[in-house]
């Protein structure tokens, strides 16, 4: 360009800006400029004592509200994994809330934690992902980062519980999600009993099931990520299962529709957990390091780890009840 | 741009010249100096005035004797295959017959005239919008497509047919490069329609995130797989994801969320101008998450010069620039 377009340009954009600015101004009319404000207020005065355009806000917001119906307002960017670190910062007093008062989580073994991405494993209770919740805020209190946890495929499929649940930080579980973030740095909660261990009857609940097929071994191996077992203790009495509805719940895609002491009595209120008291307790790290290179392909050693994590979580899980003194703490 | 071999062919063919990928391909071709021949029933007008016109139409049932002729009297090195239907028609069986019968006659007459190497369009579509599908897909990952999208479900029968065809004939080197949608100033498709409708209807409930590729990086990639990349199958995607909410928020688009079933009823409303196709799929892909991992294909083949994000502000920008203009 010219030396001589300059100004004539300046002058354009300069013309093109106060432009913009009109536009702004008159779509965000609610915050009217101060020269303009008096006389809008005179004619007020004098106007017909129901001016329709009072209405025009709250009709706007209703409007706005229904277009997003089913969505977050708020269009944040979020991770690969579609984590929204805005969301999770929304959500934090409240997760604060039922962490220190509602359940009074208390944490054991959680300094003993190495450095890095862990692959956190821990027996699954409940149908709602409390649990993963709690241990991934427990994590990020001590570490700084917060791990994700995963949800199974019921959950992840159900339409607005999948956004949500993927906007705080849920990946549904298998195992290449989880390789993919111990190789991108990334700690993962995960339940290797799955299905099995949402759907164990109230008086087996803390007895850990069977863990899968080796999958959690396999991606500490490949990710070489520290396997650190965990026990939950209290997330179980929080929906104390009576029954299990497997009729209706097939038709909602669920594995069975809970009868709990609340729900569905109290309908979407008996959904809220009770406020039973809550340890997390956090085992030794698995040195897998240690292990040959060609472990990988060596299945009944992968099964004999897989096993003797399942016993350590049930150790874990056992040594938290005993250090609590009633359900009610 | 990942090192490209020394030998880069001197004359290559391009099929689908009127469609996007493959006029803009010959052309950029072209400018570098090799010898460019677009195949296709007729001389599309917005061709490129170096590129040099071959007619052949892959709908005649000797397609493949006709392109075999042509590549070993000119001397073709290599084919970028891309006469595909940029989105289906009601004519199922014409599509596949486009699809499927036409891209064998292409590597009939590969393996006939022994050209060194074939660059075919696919799609990230062929992986399937399914529930159970982890956050980023893999090439390995089962081609699962869906059942009621029937362009799908011909893509996943070429790949397959491809890799047969791959291990019939190991002297021909085949590049399959996967894309998801594909948007960016110039696109006109059923998906660059849909995101322009004044109010975008989408699927209740779901916020899946999404992943582009911009329209010059699809034809960076193809050019990159025909002068020397690495043959084998790329996802060819733009680096991150953002969710559908974000991407109808930067564009400051108002949305309709529908419930699924609804949805799958009206969805004539955003194919209604060209197509009669009832694309029941397609609210499946904005259900679900279909995002592939496109870490091979940057390293074969370079990464893209526009992340998701970055395609996704191209392409409302653009569309903002025609609408006032």
């Amino acid at each position: 360009m010219s030396e001589s377009a300059t100004p004539a340009r300046d002058a354009e954009l300069r013309e093109a800006l106060a432009g913009l600015r009109r536009e702004i101004r008159s779509r965000f009319a609610s915050e009217p400029e101060t020269a303009s404000a008096a006389p809008s207020r005179q004619r007020r005065a004098d106007a017909p004592r129901f001016d329709l355009s009072r209405l025009e806000k709250p009709l706007r917001s209703i409007r706005q509200r229904a277009a997003t119906l089913g969505m977050r307002e708020h269009a944040h960017e979020t991770d690969d994994f579609g984590m929204d670190p805005e969301a999770v910062e929304a959500l934090r007093p409240w997760l604060d809330r039922l962490y220190d008062r509602y359940w009074r989580v208390e944490v054991e073994g959680l300094e003993a934690l190495p450095e890095g991405p862990l692959l956190l494993v821990a027996n699954r209770s409940g149908l709602l992902p409390w649990d993963g919740l709690m241990i991934a805020h427990a994590v990020e209190r001590a570490r700084g980062a917060r791990p994700r946890f995963a949800v199974a495929d019921w959950l992840m499929a159900q339409p607005f519980a999948q956004p949500r649940l993927a906007r705080i930080g849920a990946v549904r579980a298998c195992p290449e999600n989880a390789l993919r973030l111990l190789r991108s740095g990334r700690s993962v909660v995960a339940f290797p009993e799955g299905a099995r261990g949402a759907t164990k009857p109230f008086r087996e609940r803390y007895r850990v099931q069977r863990f899968g097929r080796g999958g959690a071994v396999r991606v500490a191996l490949e990710g070489g990520a520290p396997l650190v077992p965990v026990g939950v203790v209290g997330a179980e009495e929080a929906h104390p299962i009576l029954y299990k509805a497997t009729g209706p719940a097939r038709a909602l895609g669920l594995p069975f529709l809970p009868v709990t002491p609340s729900f569905p009595w109290f309908g979407p209120l008996g959904a809220l957990p009770l406020p039973t008291k809550w340890r997390i307790h956090f085992g030794e790290p698995f040195a897998l390091g240690q292990l040959r290179p060609d472990a990988l392909g060596d299945e009944l050693l992968l099964s004999r780890l897989s096993d003797e994590l399942r016993v350590c979580v049930q150790e874990l899980v056992d040594e938290a009840l005993r250090a609590r003194p009633s359900v009610w703490g | 741009m990942a090192s490209l071999r020394s030998s880069e062919p001197a004359v290559v063919a391009v099929t689908g010249p009127m469609g996007e990928p493959g006029g803009a391909l010959a052309a950029r071709l072209a400018a570098r100096g090799v010898r460019v021949l677009a195949l296709g029933p007729e001389r599309p007008e917005s061709l490129a005035a170096e590129v040099e016109f071959r007619p052949l139409d892959l709908l005649e049932p000797a397609a493949h004797e006709r392109l075999a002729e042509l590549c070993s009297k000119e001397g073709v090195e290599a084919i970028a295959h891309t006469a595909f239907r940029s989105e289906p028609t009601p004519d199922r069986e014409l599509d596949r017959e486009l699809d499927v019968i036409g891209s064998l006659h292409v590597m009939n007459a590969c393996a006939a005239a022994k050209v060194a190497r074939l660059v075919v369009a696919s799609s990230t579509l062929v992986y399937g919008p399914w529930p159970d599908n982890p956050n980023f897909l893999d090439e390995e990952h089962p081609l699962r497509g869906h059942p009621e999208a029937h362009a799908v479900q011909d893509r996943i029968e070429v790949e397959h047919e491809l890799e047969r065809f791959r291990a019939r004939h190991p002297g021909v080197e085949v590049s399959v490069l996967r894309c998801p949608w594909v948007l960016g100033p110039r696109s006109d498709t059923s998906v660059s329609r849909y995101f322009s409708l004044p109010v975008v209807p989408v699927p209740m409930g779901y916020d899946p995130l999404l992943q582009l590729l911009h329209e010059d990086d699809r034809v960076d990639a193809f050019e990159a797989a025909l002068l020397g990349g690495p043959a084998g199958v790329y996802n060819v995607v733009a680096p991150g994801v953002l969710p559908l909410s974000t991407l109808l928020r930067l564009a400051g688009q108002r949305s309709l969320p529908l419930p699924a079933a609804l949805l799958d009823r009206l969805a004539y409303i955003p194919s209604r101008s060209r197509t009669g196709d009832p694309p029941a799929a397609f609210y499946d892909y904005l259900r679900h998450l279909w995002v592939a991992d496109g870490s091979r294909g940057w390293e074969a083949l370079g990464t893209p010069s526009y992340s998701t994000k970055e395609t996704w502000m191209s392409f409302v920008s653009a569309r903002r620039m025609r609408r006032y203009r």
